[in-house]
């Protein structure tokens, strides 16, 4: 094969992973949201959002009221949890301030706030609010969050099939 | 080239097995191969990876709010290079398999297959490479059974005359193939009487119809 030939196709590889990152990159800047499309990983939710649901986040409306359902990282947790809002403070000329409770749990969320945290800061804690979902499909993810050599196996999977053959 | 069998139902294996016989013949008769549209294909496409892989690390290291401004100016940048190597390979490029100089001659070749078509549809534009205004554009086609066997190997003899005979400017550097062709055309024109003085009988009758 002409070594043109073979990194012409090592691009093709390249763009489909490069393209796949812009376009949720894309959808990052347009949401302002660092993950627009969350997946649900526990059941705190239900019967709202099942375990695997997928959905989708807007984070420019910054006046989030009581009843919206937020995304939001526990502070020095990467852990994305999604939670019903069921009180606002502030708000206005202050910061807003939230606290968010799970439908499916019998207390709301101050045990799971970081030590000495009671309340969430919307501009700082919150990811976005849920404006869709689509049941199910984020379910795959679970999988290889569980099961994490599935990730390699799968990245090296897609990258033979690409190598091998033209599409 | 024929050492290796492909399926003969398969028209993406049709298709390159004889994109890179023709490159390869065409090399073999010491034209001078251009690979500037390629090359800057290439370059596109691999400078927008370079920034999609510039973005992800920045943002593994940096993490969203410090990566939030760039960001924009990175995916608006990629999505115009994206449309550049889009319009470049349907608009520019066009299926372009080969393109070479000898003696002053430039020969361009830029192949296509339908759905459900086996047949091999053939851009052929040729000029005097000093000017460039004098080219001609030519359509050629033959269905694959001229060149495959029907169990899927390739041959290259038949592929050859077909081409040496259809463009004269490749014709000229292989005088061989060129002519026996010729020969064979003249006195029969019609596709039976061929059939024995080329290797595949297959062949035959297509490559007359194109002459006539």
């Amino acid at each position: 094969m002409q070594p043109r030939q073979l990194a012409a196709q090592i691009l093709n590889f390249a763009l489909v992973l490069s393209t796949a990152f812009m376009l949720w990159k894309g959808l990052s800047v347009v949401t302002d949201s660092s993950s627009p499309i969350v997946v649900v990983l526990s059941g705190s939710m239900e019967p709202a959002f099942q375990r695997g649901d997928l959905l989708f986040l807007w984070n420019r409306g910054m006046d989030t009221q009581v009843g919206e359902i937020v995304v939001y990282n526990v502070r020095g947790k990467d852990i994305p949890i999604v939670h019903r809002v069921v009180r606002r403070f502030g708000g206005g000329d202050s910061p807003l301030h939230l606290l968010t409770k799970g439908d499916n749990n019998a207390a709301d969320d101050t045990e799971l706030y970081a030590r000495g945290q009671s309340y969430l800061d919307r501009s700082q804690d919150v990811v976005g609010s849920v404006v869709g979902y689509v049941p199910f499909v984020g379910y795959v993810t679970i999988l290889l969050s569980e099961y994490p050599w599935l990730k390699k196996v799968m990245l090296g999977f897609m990258a033979l099939t690409v190598v091998m053959q033209r599409e | 080239m024929a050492e290796s069998k492909i399926s003969p139902y398969s028209l993406n294996d049709l298709k390159n097995t004889t994109d890179d016989a023709m490159g390869n013949y065409l090399r073999g008769l010491k034209f001078k191969q251009d690979n500037s549209k390629l090359d800057f294909r290439l370059a596109v496409g691999y400078t927008s990876v370079i920034i999609a892989g510039a973005l992800f690390a920045a943002d593994y290291k940096l993490g969203w709010e410090a990566t939030k401004g760039w960001t924009a100016y990175a995916v608006a940048a990629y999505a115009l290079l994206n449309a550049t190597f889009t319009y470049w390979m349907w608009g520019v490029e066009k299926g372009l398999v080969f393109e070479g100089t000898k003696n002053g001659k430039k020969v361009t070749l830029a192949s296509k297959t339908k759905k459900h078509d086996p047949t091999y549809y053939l851009t052929v534009t040729t000029r005097a490479s000093s000017s460039s205004a004098n080219s001609s554009t030519r359509q050629l086609k033959a269905p694959f059974t001229t060149w495959f066997t029907a169990d899927g190997y390739f041959v290259a003899q038949p592929f050859q005359k077909w081409l040496a005979g259809s463009v004269n400017a490749i014709g000229e550097e292989d005088v061989k193939n060129a002519s026996v062709d010729e020969k064979v055309l003249a006195p029969s024109p019609n596709g039976a009487a061929m059939a024995t003085s080329v290797d595949t009988p297959t062949s035959s009758s297509k490559r007359n119809k194109k002459k006539g």
